[in-house]
């Protein structure tokens, strides 16, 4: 265990120093995996994300934190084209994925999403399905991969999830079966089994006990060697613990978010800009 | 990892709008039913009207069209009897049914224990999954002869003396009547009433139950001060419903009612006829005009399961609106 | 010091004259209720008993399959034409009732939704006896009768008893699990297959039971469309017998013989129609629907 442990600190401070050297010297956008520029959210007429500038580092974990209602779940779900899934609403601006826009016209939003993954606050497992199906579900209704692969890759995913050990005598059981710790790690499972770019994670350990949540903040540490993951949070202990860039929002006078301050997880933490990160940090308000 | 625009403008669309196509042609399809019906039966009563006008048809009574030999064709239609035995065997039907349903919710859902109740519900339910041909059989060999030797000829030999419309000819009592004909209706609508009733009643907040039990109510006393006006707007939708479902029977009335009278009865206790028996027993000797009067026994029945089926959907939505506390 | 709390207690909380009176008048009430209840379930039992009493007698293996002409006389032509128009009905009304469903909660706008849904009260609510007559008006007679007018009739009635239920049950399904389907990138039309309709296949299987039980207890529908027939070949392009219609010929026959048999058909269907319902019933789906 505490081997593991000290070679996930290992690599985020390694992956910190890289990416605090990187703000400093202007970093080259290959190592952006996610450019958002001018990007604003709407419910009808109601901006509930205002204008937000931001570049998400590639393999590393950018947290965005704030206060409840502040927008951060809402622009998590534009990275992922799921935002215009509710009726009415519409998003503005630019995100660039290796310097694609997912919001040209001749994007399909169910390419994209292939590519941006998501974890949901709530565990998810289809009930329908046992474990291995549950992994293998987004590749199968996709369409892609023969049988053989598909047994191969619900086995990689589960072990890259940390759940392997644990269901590896019980695929065929119902994917509902297990805890909610484990049904998150399961979901997670499927989400990185089609092999996204970017991995989003809205809120993944609230509804988890404190054990659980730990294991989950764990496998992310590893995660983050292969994917990019942006995670909601409005744990900031959790945000401080997890992430590499934290990213904070708040609400504005119109009850629209937007970005106050980005920023190396450190620095925002320790040295905060800007005088509303400060205090919400100190837990002045939110 | 693919980079580049191209890597996002793939995809297998091909099966979105196909699948938009099937669904909403299935959706269409079910609309466009009640459209046909609509339509096939107000086509078909056209041929009706160049002998009887609508006013006519729903005012007089008489069945019959003669075709003399040169091919001259004399109708005359009359749904008035037919209405008239729709409305009061259904409204006998719901005058029992509503109350015993009601009261059936009631005990099932506030006094019985769990058990009890479920064993309970079950058996009320089976009423309604018993064929309405079957209900009809055992109406016409049990049921009949048994409501007239004893609760019609109790009715006719008290109220009877001072009301001629409840009165019977003792000596030759009908083997069929319009009463029966409610009776098996009340039968058959129980199990519906007692269902919707018993969701309505679930549905009233726990705490309003509470509130009353608090201040040391009985039973009884939080059945009426509460429970009853709370639900009273989804329990007269509940009834409203099954007077619908009576008014659209067919089977079993006609096995209780009698061969297709086509004038009004002048006592209750006698043979009659309803909106739905009429179609089943005359659509065989129908003529061209007599298609036509068929069809209009049809119009007004649909007519009149519309709005009946519009009026509870407005008192049940009225019923969730109101506020419960 | 027993006896003093319990003393003082009854002091304390005597009852006084109206509250006495207050629990008279609720026991009369209770009770009141608890008639009434009976009255609503005695109808069962007289019912149940009248089946088993006159039907069991004539009930042999040789009414369950010899035909009307036979000797001795039996009703398997009946059976036969009932499950086939049962069964041809539930062919038609299956497919369009679970497409109608799956598009109204799945890509109708609510307006749509609710025109949809007030379309599907209304045919719900249709006599059974309309069906047949749309049925009969527009095929019989250029057609005459024959079995597929009441396979038709049957399905009028029985496609919005499998919308209906296979609406409610989509409509349980929890959003959480559309949206895991669509974040993996997997299209809404293959996610509303395999992943809503896979979930809440229970419940659309349990529909189709519910609307089979209506369609092979209804007679008035194939009153005017079907007919009867006393043919042992089933022939659905022609007059078709069924299990209701024998009934209903023999109970308005004037032949005692004939009415027995009434019976012995009755309790027939009625173990078909019992059995067909309970197995709705552990799945428990509304009432309101049927």
């Amino acid at each position: 265990m505490t081997n593991e442990k000290a070679k996930i600190s290992i690599k985020a401070s390694a992956t910190k120093g890289r990416s605090a050297e990187q703000a400093r010297t202007g970093a080259a956008s290959n190592s952006m995996a996610m450019k958002l520029l001018n990007v604003e959210a709407m419910y009808g007429t109601f901006r509930a994300v205002n204008n937000v500038t931001l570049d998400i580092e590639a393999k590393s974990v950018t947290a965005f934190i704030g206060p409840s209602g502040c927008g951060k779940t809402t622009l998590l779900r534009t990275l992922n084209r799921m935002h215009e899934t509710l009726p009415g609403a519409t998003v503005k601006g630019s995100i660039q994925v290796g310097g694609a826009d997912l919001y040209d016209p001749s994007v399909d939003p169910v390419r994209v999403r292939r590519s941006v993954g998501m974890v949901f606050q709530k565990p998810n497992p289809f009930p329908a399905m046992s474990i291995a199906e549950n992994v293998s579900s987004g590749l199968r209704l996709s369409g892609t991969k023969s049988k053989s692969d598909v047994a191969d890759i619900v086995e990689e995913s589960l072990r890259k999830a940390a759940l392997w050990d644990e269901v590896k005598d019980k695929l065929k059981e119902p994917g509902v079966s297990l805890s909610g710790g484990q049904q998150q790690r399961l979901c997670i499972a499927r989400t990185i089994a089609v092999e996204p770019e970017i991995v989003l994670m809205d809120e993944p350990c609230s509804a988890l006990d404190p054990l659980a949540t730990l294991k989950i903040e764990e496998l992310i540490g590893e995660l983050k060697t292969r994917f990019t993951i942006v995670i909601v949070t409005h744990n900031m202990q959790q945000a401080a613990r997890v992430s590499d860039t934290t990213a904070f929002f708040n609400m504005g006078a119109d009850r629209g978010g937007y970005l106050v301050e980005a920023g190396p997880t450190s620095k925002i933490f320790t040295n905060p800009s800007n005088k509303l990160t400060e205090d919400y940090i100190a837990g002045r308000f939110g | 990892m693919q980079a580049g625009s191209d890597a996002f403008r793939t995809s297998r669309r091909s099966g979105e709008l196909p699948f938009r196509l099937v669904t909403a042609a299935g959706a269409l399809i079910v609309v466009a039913t009640l459209v046909a019906i609509t339509l096939a039966l107000l086509g078909r009563t056209s041929v009706l009207w160049t002998f009887v006008d609508p006013w006519t048809f729903l005012t007089t009574g008489g069945w019959n069209e003669v075709e003399s030999p040169t091919g001259e064709i004399t109708a005359s239609y009359g749904a008035l009897p037919m209405l008239w035995g729709t409305l009061v065997t259904s409204i006998i039907g719901i005058i029992v049914a509503a109350p015993v349903g009601i009261a059936a919710a009631i005990y099932l859902v506030e006094i019985a224990p769990k058990r009890l109740a479920t064993i309970l519900t079950f058996l009320v339910e089976v009423v309604a999954a018993i064929p309405s041909v079957v209900v009809g059989l055992w109406a016409l060999g049990e049921l009949s002869p048994r409501l007239r030797d004893s609760i019609e000829w109790w009715i006719a030999s008290t109220l009877g003396r001072v009301v001629p419309w409840l009165s019977e000819d003792a000596t030759n009592p009908a083997n069929s009547s319009v009463f029966r004909a409610g009776i098996v209706l009340a039968i058959m609508v129980t199990p519906l009433v007692s269902a919707l009733s018993r969701e309505v009643i679930r549905s009233v907040p726990q705490s309003l139950r509470e509130g009353l039990v608090g201040m040391g109510a009985t039973k009884w006393e939080t059945i009426r001060l509460v429970i009853l006006p709370t639900a009273r707007a989804g329990l007269i939708s509940a009834v409203i419903l099954a007077f619908g479902r009576a008014i659209g029977e067919t089977v079993a009335v006609v096995l209780v009612i009698g061969g297709g009278a086509t004038l009004i009865p002048p006592t209750l206790f006698q043979p009659g006829s309803t909106l739905a028996a009429q179609i089943a027993i005359s659509y065989g000797e129908a003529g061209t005009v007599g298609k036509g009067a068929l069809a209009g026994l049809g119009l007004v029945l649909l007519g009149l399961t519309l709005t009946l089926s519009t009026i509870a959907r407005l008192m049940l939505a009225r019923y969730n609106r109101q506020g419960r506390g | 010091m027993a006896t003093a709390p319990r003393a003082q207690s009854e002091l304390r909380f005597a009852l006084s004259e109206s509250d006495r009176r207050r629990m008279r008048v609720n026991r009369r009430m209770l009770r009141v209720i608890q008639l009434a209840t009976f009255v609503a379930v005695l109808p069962v039992f007289l019912i149940l008993i009248s089946i088993l009493a006159k039907g069991l007698g004539t009930l042999d293996f040789a009414f369950l399959t010899n035909n009307p002409l036979d000797e001795p006389v039996g009703i398997a032509n009946a059976i036969k034409g009932s499950l086939a128009m049962t069964g041809i009905a539930l062919l038609i009304s299956a497919p369009i009732g679970i497409a109608g469903a799956i598009y109204l909660n799945e890509y109708a706008s609510t307006s749509v939704q609710r025109i949809g849904d007030t379309v599907v009260d209304i045919l719900l609510g249709v006599p059974s006896i309309v069906a047949g007559l749309f049925i009969y008006l527009l095929f019989v007679p250029i057609l005459g009768f024959n079995g597929y007018a009441g396979a038709l009739a049957l399905s009028v009635l029985m496609t919005p008893v499998v919308m209906r239920t296979t609406q409610e049950v989509l409509r349980l399904v929890p959003a959480g699990l559309r949206e895991a389907s669509l974040a993996l990138g997997v299209p809404l039309w293959r996610t509303t297959i395999f992943v809503t309709c896979r979930t809440a296949l229970s419940g659309i299987l349990t529909g189709l039971v519910l609307a089979l039980s209506r369609g092979i207890g209804e007679t008035a529908p194939l009153l005017l469309t079907a007919q009867g027939s006393n043919d042992a070949v089933i022939d659905l392009g022609a007059p078709l017998s069924s299990m209701t219609m024998v009934i209903y010929n023999n109970t308005i026959s004037s032949d005692p013989v004939k009415f027995a048999q009434a019976w012995t058909c009755a309790l027939v269907l009625f173990a078909i129609a019992l059995t067909l319902n309970v197995l709705v019933r552990f799945r428990t789906i509304n009432s309101r629907v049927l």
